[in-house]
């Protein structure tokens, strides 16, 4: 056997009073699977939007499901896929302007959340708008990040509606 | 739409009572490079059994121990997996068993509603229930990152990385459906750092203003800076036992009940359901609301209120015997993460009717002096969210409170002194103030304390009566 090296990188002292404290790097990568759901994450770089619903006919509740579910929390049989018809309006349930991010956010700042109410939903998921001023009760219509897509829920934005002004 | 079983609303029964008997903190900073975590596991571990008036050596008391629960909210801040493991042993508890619990926000609610089980089904006659949380290993905007990591990561948690932003839009339509002022948003935020000013364990106490809340930098609109709670390292725990030996432990035994509730980690998944009452509510008193929610496509508990929160008061009230929690409480410690969300609780555990929560602050009711003072351990937004902790530090103020030793524990100036001069304040110490004043409230026998994760996915509440 022989001797045995170092062959790390020292840590860095950042401060040695009231206790000793040094620096631990980390560089990480997950592998994370969409499982199931591919399909939903697939279909956003197609411009297409789908959402999933259960088909037990014994089970109550038969709207769409955006984020999607495999399966049915409430009588547990596996739901089918269903692509949202174009064009794809929504309406602002709430929102808040994000000024302060936290490490790695990968959308230029100060941008809206949104959280949209699609009609036929059983929920309002939650998204950004590409541009304009948002207000609770204003349409917006889906976009899809086609170019250079990012392979996330990113991939899909929302746009004010034209011509459509608050009565 | 929920629809609950006939077993699902059962009331939860302990198999025998469940006492708290002693409570022990940790200062809480934003930085503590004086003490590694099991360190300041000691510094609370020994509060509690020797600053209590325990009738028992506190040598002996630890050797009555049968179990122990340790909460912290994320492996990622610590970056030590079975951190239990080193606390345990660092403790001197080993074999004992232990078990470790996470459930986010409601980590330190969820830790002591475990020990409780072991008491009340008789595994342990003596438990330690322990939270922690060393937040400051990484910076303020990392720390942001891996909280919001508790939210969906697949569909929310790349929409912002901060939790800030799944409360703020809580706060537009709550403000937007119930006429919420930001006034009253900023009094939440006043009134508890203004509680914390009294505490020697506080983080971020002070003296503001409202003008000076809604001056403060945006976090995420509406949500300004006072209006968010801080990271923290820091250390809570508490000592439950069986009735036998809360006589034989100490003068001033309370009775604990314990009760928790959950729902989606995504708002995006809550559906509109009907209103579980609690005992005080009159059946048929949300009707019109609900029908009203229902003509607008909208819904409850929604973006607006917390299932999980009036779930867990739906079962605790009734497990205590509650009949109106604002007649009968003597005060209460709330899990103000943020303004909103304190708001936001007042209605679904039934300190006002859905809609006028504001008014449990603009009443002066939350108030100290008022009919049921909340936070007056300066909460989450003035002293702590060391988040494994919270719940636990929330539930010692309780008991502190209703066993009459507010004083000793926030107004000896030994402890002031102790803790005057390490992490944040170091070299320019927070001193006893000269205006200090007691928040004692005075003959409290009665307390309740919510802990809450997620936007809402797990709430426990705690209510603590004194028995003697």
């Amino acid at each position: 056997m022989k001797k045995v090296r170092f062959i790390g990188k020292p840590s860095k002292v950042e401060q040695e009073k009231p206790g000793m404290v040094v620096e631990w790097p980390r560089t990480l990568i997950h592998h994370h699977t969409y499982g199931q759901l591919s399909k939903f994450f697939e279909g956003l770089k197609e411009e297409k939007l789908f959402a999933t619903r259960c088909v037990n006919p014994a089970c109550f509740n038969k709207r769409l499901w955006i984020p999607p579910r495999a399966d049915c929390p409430d009588c547990h049989q596996p739901m089918e896929w269903q692509e949202l018809p174009k064009p794809i309006i929504g309406e602002i349930f709430t929102f808040t302007r994000i000024e302060y991010p936290g490490e790695g956010i990968e959308l230029s700042t100060p941008y809206y959340q949104i959280d949209v109410r699609i009609p036929g939903l059983t929920t309002i998921p939650k998204g950004y708008l590409l541009y304009g001023e948002p207000y609770i009760g204003m349409k917006v219509k889906a976009g899809f990040r086609t170019k250079n897509p990012t392979n996330t829920i990113l991939d899909l934005y929302w746009v004010p509606v034209k011509n459509w002004s608050k009565k | 739409m929920i629809k609950f079983g006939k077993g699902n609303l059962r009331i939860p029964k302990w198999q025998r009572p469940v006492y708290a008997v002693a409570g022990g903190l940790t200062p809480y900073r934003k930085k503590m490079p004086e003490y590694n975590i099991s360190e300041l596991a000691m510094i609370a571990f020994r509060q509690m059994l020797e600053d209590n008036d325990l009738k028992l050596d506190p040598l002996e008391v630890k050797g009555l121990l049968n179990y122990a629960v340790y909460g912290a909210f994320a492996d990622h801040f610590q970056d030590q997996l079975l951190c239990e493991a080193k606390v345990h042993d660092y403790l001197g508890l080993d074999p004992l068993y232990n078990t470790g619990i996470k459930t986010g926000g409601a980590t330190g609610g969820s830790t002591v509603l475990n020990a409780a089980m072991a008491i009340a089904s008789g595994y342990a006659d003596v438990a330690l229930a322990m939270g922690w949380e060393r937040m400051d290993e990484v910076d303020t905007k990392t720390g942001n990152f891996y909280i919001s990591t508790a939210a969906c990561k697949d569909f929310e948690t790349r929409l912002a990385r901060i939790y800030a932003s799944y409360y703020a839009p809580m706060a537009r339509r709550f403000s937007w459906k119930y006429n919420l002022s930001e006034e009253t948003r900023a009094k939440v935020a006043v009134k508890n750092r203004l509680y914390a000013y009294y505490s020697p364990y506080a983080q971020q106490a002070g003296k503001h203003t409202v003008e000076e809340v809604l001056q403060g930098k945006i976090i995420c609109d509406p949500l300004r800076v006072l209006e968010c709670c801080a990271m923290s390292v820091g250390v809570a725990c508490m000592l439950l036992c069986s009735e036998e030996m809360a006589y034989k432990l100490t003068d001033k035994p309370c009775e604990l009940f314990m009760a928790g509730g959950t729902h989606t980690l995504r708002v995006a998944d809550r559906r509109h359901m009907e209103i579980p009452l609690l005992p005080h509510e009159i059946p048929g008193m949300y009707d019109a609301v609900l029908r009203e929610m229902e003509e607008k496509g909208d819904r409850w508990p929604g973006f607006e209120s917390f299932l999980a929160a009036r779930f867990a008061a739906y079962l605790a009230y009734r497990m205590a015997g509650i009949q109106n929690p604002l007649e009968e409480l003597d005060l209460v410690e709330l899990h103000d993460a943020f303004t909103i969300s304190d708001i936001q609780t007042y209605g679904d555990i039934g300190l006002r009717p859905y809609g006028q929560e504001a008014d449990y602050i603009e009443s002066g009711d939350a108030y100290f002096g008022g009919k049921l003072p909340s936070n007056l351990s300066g909460g989450l937004l003035g002293t702590m969210h060391a988040v494994g902790a919270t719940g636990i530090f929330s539930g010692v103020e309780c008991l502190w409170q209703i066993q009459g030793k507010y004083d000793k524990f926030h107004g000896d100036p030994k402890i002031w002194d102790r803790w005057a001069d390490i992490g944040e304040y170091k070299g320019k110490p927070r001193r006893k103030p000269d205006d200090w004043i007691s928040l004692q409230v005075p003959n409290a026998r009665q307390a309740a304390w919510v802990s809450h994760a997620g936007v809402g996915s797990h709430v426990t509440m705690g209510i603590l009566r004194r028995a003697i």
